[in-house]
């Protein structure tokens, strides 16, 4: 048997190892981006931003960054309605077929994202639609509506329905309701849900591979530049586009609070 | 006015999204997995050839090593998952949160990122690993790089968090008192993981396992970014099948046999687990 202290140190020993093997790999992302020279030569002779510089002065850092934030802003919007409808169907009404409906919705989320892909390329070309962006969102929200409409359900689950009953009985309006009742509750898992879709979306791969056409979203360009043509251009676009997602993350993290603070 | 229900309505919209994007591309995929071999158009002329020739072809081996990579993962990821959800657990409180957040973190950065990362790590000569061993302790590695071994890495380091937050969620449904009654009857530490944790955490290892799978089924990154050619995996075969030989019915039918896979583990998982009472925590 190992004495309680000697277990504890087991444990936090267990744990920084786990910690240390998830950040390693992204750490040598930032340590591959600040070479100057085309091949990987660790530990760099001279250190260099000089990548960042060639990062910002190429306009492909520009479209690619576009490309998928277009994406994701979209996502964002149709897991945002779809989801907050959803989640009242989900977690809020009690109908015929909720069961049956609850059951369906996780269908997508356990399917394998490439595959979903290749059948939406499949179908699209079929029809005789062409891949591109727009493709793409509609690949990502497949697989990203469903999370997010979970998402909002869970904080659903503790909303209290007496609430609009007390509400009508007080003589407030279907609108008043909604509006004073209902998205109050709503909002918070409305709020993490967006977060959810912006991240998921912004940071995928498999979905995009196939769906995506002619139009590169980032993680897109770093897989396939990261088979071929590789220069530190690759990690350092790597940096900042994990650092804009964390930008924007940012942003609408104050926008809450703004927004809360303005409601009060 | 409240006896009105509109459930129904509300959860429309995403009934008709979900028909058409994702039911709908699965039937036509069935459909043209039923066409003759190099078609592109969809028919009544039905047929079974492409599921015949796909293992005549040399699809078989690729389909195996998806299912051996998406087997191994998730026994790995889950063997290295439990610990880390009994530490958090029990531990729970600043620390357990800071870790916890810290693991969830990755998630949020692309794949191709983390992916990038692991080779540039591995590299051999030149790599963040070979080359600081070199420069502080002047040893020479080699480089797992390259092999199936390294997809295999890639694999287990994407998903062990898609483990880790279901098996946690699992983990948190075991009552600490049933540990102790337990122990108090003289059950060992094989007795008490057996026969109590297990069971009561089943639902959240039953999720994660299930997501680890299907998750790796599919997964072709790794095997492109961290195997090189050592070995190739179902998607690649699929889109190979589409793209290059512009083959369109052996891709369907290859894309067919993966989904009925996914089928057979996913439609029994779903019918007996209560996602509600899960999430509803």
């Amino acid at each position: 048997m190992i004495g309680g202290r000697a277990r504890n140190w087991v444990k936090v020993i267990w744990v920084c190892t786990i910690l240390t093997a998830l950040y390693l790999p992204i750490l040598s992302v930032l340590l591959a981006s600040l070479a100057n020279t085309r091949y990987m030569r660790f530990p760099h002779k001279v250190w260099s931003l000089d990548a960042y510089r060639g990062a910002a002065a190429d306009y492909t850092t520009v479209t690619l960054h576009v490309i998928s934030l277009q994406i994701a802003v979209w996502v964002v919007l149709l897991s945002v309605v779809l989801g907050t409808l959803g989640a009242m169907a989900y977690a809020r009404y009690d109908w015929r077929g909720r069961t049956l409906f609850q059951k369906m919705l996780v269908l997508p989320i356990f399917f394998p994202q490439p595959v979903l892909g290749l059948a939406l390329l499949l179908s699209m070309s079929a029809l005789g639609i062409a891949p591109s962006w727009k493709t793409a969102v509609v690949a990502h929200a497949v697989w990203i509506v469903p999370i997010v409409t979970l998402v909002i359900s869970i904080r659903l689950f503790g909303y209290d329905v007496a609430q609009e009953e007390a509400a009508f009985d007080l003589g407030a309006s279907r609108w008043q309701v909604a509006r004073e009742v209902t998205f109050p509750a709503l909002w918070p898992g409305i709020f993490s849900g967006a977060l959810f879709a912006f991240l998921l979306s912004w940071s995928n791969l498999p979905l995009s591979i196939y769906t995506s056409g002619a139009d590169t979203p980032l993680p897109l360009w770093l897989f396939s530049r990261t088979a071929t043509n590789y220069s530190p251009l690759v990690p350092a676009i790597a940096v900042i586009g994990t650092f804009v997602s964390g930008l924007v993350v940012l942003a609408l993290l104050l926008l809450r609070r703004v927004l809360s603070r303005a409601a009060n | 006015m409240m006896r009105r229900n509109p459930g129904f309505w509300f959860a429309l919209p995403l009934i008709a999204a979900m028909l058409l994007f994702f039911a709908a591309p699965l039937v036509i995929v069935v459909w043209f997995s039923l066409m003759p071999p190099r078609s592109f158009d969809l028919t009544t002329d039905f047929g079974l050839q492409n599921y015949q020739s796909a293992f005549a072809d040399g699809y078989g081996p690729p389909l195996m090593w998806s299912l051996i990579g998406a087997t191994l993962t998730t026994a790995i990821t889950a063997a290295l998952a439990w610990p880390t959800a009994k530490i958090l657990h029990r531990h729970a409180g600043r620390w357990a949160s800071i870790v916890t957040a810290l693991i969830a973190l990755p998630i949020f950065i692309s794949e191709s990122v983390r992916l990038f990362g692991l080779s540039v790590f591995l590299m051999p000569g030149g790599g963040i690993l070979a080359g600081t061993l070199k420069a502080l302790f002047d040893v020479q590695i080699g480089t797992i790089l390259n092999t199936r071994f390294a997809a295999l890495l890639g694999m287990v380091y994407i998903h062990f968090p898609f483990m880790l937050f279901p098996m946690l969620l699992g983990v948190g449904m075991i009552p600490a008192d049933r540990i102790e009654a337990a122990q108090d009857l003289g059950a060992g530490r094989w007795a008490i993981l057996r026969e109590v944790e297990l069971p009561l955490a089943a639902p959240g290892l039953l999720v994660g396992g299930l997501l680890t799978f299907v998750l790796c089924l599919g997964a072709n990154a790794e095997a492109a970014i961290l195997g090189g050619r050592a070995v190739t995996v179902i998607t690649a075969a699929i889109e190979q099948r589409f793209n290059y030989a512009q083959d369109w019915p052996m891709g369907a039918a290859l894309t067919v046999l993966v989904i009925l896979v996914t089928a057979a583990l996913v439609f029994p998982a779903v019918r007996r687990i209560d996602l509600n009472r899960i999430i509803r925590r």
